[in-house]
């Protein structure tokens, strides 16, 4: 399931906005899920275990409750991720717009299997529900970035482009 | 200030409570049923199985009784057509991906979720769907397992983690159903109240590995006692038959333990069980035995010598002489206030003074300790019912005086009566090397027997499962013992060894309590079907 990870520690920067959030609800559980995301974001799109006992011990909460908070949400990724993380929309607008024939496409030509990470950590492609952006069906999400409408003829040559620019 | 007192109907019946009180507390008051999981009088209110359902007259929808106050003038009923069809199908729900495993499960005879099932189950269930298969068996620590497949995420454990153990060790992790509640990877549930989450578990999610597939419930009695694990001599309740004791659970008691108890107490059961007791009397081996000699180890499957045969020889060699040798009487704080009064007032008329009683007090670098919920510091249960017998009597002195008289080779013969818990005296070895050094005649009282040695007598001791009497904790409460069953039939009491030592015959002894074992299952299946 999870792998594991040596060492994690958070920018400077990064601690600076744990420490804002962690004063900016009436209880401090409530920050979890910004600081969580801001881990997943400085550990390059995934959330360690390791991870998770570092943000308990500078947020002073038990790793039980980061870890309920993780396991909840399917945009914090629990095992890691490639340079690029493809996240294909098959809700339906996109799906009639062939959504589902592209994830399957971009599978097929970087050669890996969904959720996974193909070779030399370059991407990992996943089918996700409607992203709101059904204007520019078929659409995916490229780590924070919505990309649409895809061309199946096109999208691995723009994938490649930007993993160029990574 | 103390709170205004409200009246409602539960039922028809009229029952007045203390503002702020919820429903579900006020049917308990009444000790009326009702259907309940995640509700548990020590935890707070989580609202979340939904089937505590009750009919409040004048709103229209059903209310849960744990998270509704009562309120004056208010008519609850929770025997309605209406309350009854949404229990019957809020456990549908439960059941909805519950493997109903019970003939493999250990909690099965004291599972909740079968008794409710007894009295509001569908008995056909109207679930196409397949079942979530979920992680069976995951291991949880040292001391419990968990079965996420029978988790009805009631979150009573998760409650108790955070709340009265304070260590967070448990969550419930993933969404929807497959939500389960774990442990995270480096957190297991190791403290040290972990084992009261296997008790307030209505299922058989959590179990006890110490506990775990020896018995069958209902093969099972149940008798009340005092836990002599420490000093706070929490109430429990003890599950034995006719082949020993199995577990030690917490009983209810508001001024002392609540609804809880530590893990170290739940390892009391092993103290009266059979193995590792000490099963006879015994001569110490440098005891020359004279033909006609009672003791006389008989050889060809004769009568083993019993301990009152033991104690009238002790009597004929160190009590009944013209003039007693010099004695001394060492106590340990695990024996009952009775008992002490027993012996001390024979040691006193027959053998020595007040100054020659003394207490043996265990590791006193952590004997006040304080964990802050139960767990203390002092291992013995009756350290105040000691130190009071023995003020009463005017006989409270230093351990040194024992030793510099003892290194004087001033005392002759000893009595000790030896703790009951031998693991919680580290000291021992170090003791009884010292007693044997100086001083040649030793009578130790003990339930289990002195590993490597040889030049004491000991006689077998009865536990707290197999006398009465009574117990005072830290506070100074005094809390009784009774006898349940005895496993060791040769073993006695102080007192009763105070009564042969004077030379009195003991009180024949009533025959040993059996205790029949339960066969028959007591469920009846309402419908007459399984």
């Amino acid at each position: 399931m999870s792998k594991s990870q040596k060492d994690f520690k958070l920018s400077e920067e990064g601690l600076a906005f744990v420490k804002k959030e962690l004063t900016r609800y009436e209880t401090k559980r409530s920050a979890i899920l910004p600081c969580v995301y801001r881990v997943q974001k400085e550990n390059g799109g995934w959330v360690s275990p390791e991870a998770v006992s570092y943000l308990s011990k500078i947020m002073d909460i038990p790793t039980a409750y980061i870890n309920e908070v993780l396991s909840f949400y399917t945009m914090y990724n629990k095992s890691p991720v490639g340079k690029l993380h493809i996240q294909v929309c098959c809700n339906l607008s996109c799906a009639m717009n062939g959504g589902r024939e592209l994830a399957e496409h971009l599978c097929e030509s970087f050669n890996v299997k969904e959720g996974e990470v193909s070779a030399n950590d370059e991407v990992t492609i996943s089918r996700v529900e409607c992203l709101g952006a059904c204007d520019i069906a078929p659409m995916a999400q490229v780590n924070d970035k919505y990309i649409g409408p895809l061309k199946k003829e096109t999208v691995v040559e723009e994938m490649k482009t930007l993993l160029e620019e990574k | 200030m103390s709170k205004k007192i409200i009246k409602c109907e539960i039922n028809n019946q009229e029952v007045e409570v203390p503002e702020g009180t919820s429903i579900i507390e006020a049917f308990k008051e009444l000790d009326q049923s009702i259907a309940h999981y995640c509700w548990h009088p020590g935890l707070s209110v989580a609202g979340v199985c939904r089937l505590c359902m009750v009919d409040i007259e004048g709103i229209p929808k059903l209310q849960i009784a744990c998270n509704t106050e009562v309120k004056e003038g208010m008519k609850i009923s929770n025997q309605s057509e209406k309350v009854k069809e949404a229990v019957k199908w809020g456990l549908e729900f439960h059941l909805i991906n519950h493997p109903l495993d019970c003939p493999i499960c250990d909690q099965a005879g004291e599972c909740e979720l079968q008794e409710q099932y007894m009295n509001f189950g569908q008995y056909s269930p109207n679930m196409a769907e397949r079942k979530v298969k979920k992680r069976k068996v995951v291991d949880l620590g040292s001391k419990i397992v968990l079965d996420t497949e029978r988790c009805i995420l009631c979150s009573r454990c998760v409650r108790f983690t955070d709340e009265v153990s304070k260590t967070h060790e448990l969550g419930i992790f993933n969404r929807g159903d497959r939500s389960e509640i774990g442990i995270f990877k480096d957190k297991p549930l190791e403290n040290e109240y972990a084992v009261n989450t296997v008790d307030i578990c209505p299922v058989g999610a959590l179990t006890s590995k110490d506990f775990r597939f020896r018995q069958r419930v209902w093969y099972l009695k149940t008798a009340d006692s005092i836990c002599t694990g420490c000093s706070t001599g929490c109430n429990i309740k003890i599950d034995y038959n006719e082949e020993g004791l199995f577990r030690v659970q917490p009983r209810y008691n508001k001024e002392v333990n609540g609804y809880w108890m530590c893990d170290k107490g739940r390892e009391v059961y092993r103290l009266p069980n059979k193995e590792g007791r000490l099963l006879e009397a015994k001569a110490p081996s440098s005891y020359s035995f004279k033909r006609e000699d009672s003791l006389r180890p008989s050889r060809a499957g004769g009568n083993p010598v019993s301990s009152v045969e033991v104690l009238k020889k002790i009597r004929e060699l160190f009590v009944k002489k013209e003039k007693a040798p010099q004695s001394a009487l060492v106590l340990t704080a695990q024996y009952t206030v009775e008992e002490y009064e027993d012996l001390v007032s024979f040691f006193i008329k027959h053998l020595g003074t007040q100054q020659d009683i003394y207490y043996w007090r265990n590791n006193p670098e952590s004997f006040d300790d304080f964990d802050g919920v139960l767990l203390r510091g002092d291992k013995n249960p009756n350290t105040k019912g000691l130190l009071e017998v023995l003020t009463n009597q005017g006989a409270i002195h230093s351990w040194e005086s024992l030793q510099n008289r003892l290194k004087q080779k001033e005392i002759e013969v000893l009595w000790v009566a030896g703790p009951e818990n031998q693991k919680v005296y580290p000291d021992l070895k170090e003791k009884i090397d010292t007693f044997e050094s100086y001083c040649d005649n030793i009578i130790w009282w003990t339930a289990h027997p002195l590993s490597d040695s040889q030049k004491i007598w000991q006689i077998p001791t009865k536990t707290f499962f197999e006398k009465e009497g009574t117990l005072i904790n830290h506070t100074g409460r005094a809390q009784k013992v009774k006898a349940v069953h005895q496993l060791v039939s040769s073993a006695l009491s102080l007192s009763e060894s105070a009564t042969v030592l004077k030379g009195e015959e003991l009180k024949k002894q009533e025959p040993p309590f059996l205790v029949t074992p339960m066969k028959t299952n007591h469920f009846t299946y309402k419908k007459k079907v399984l």
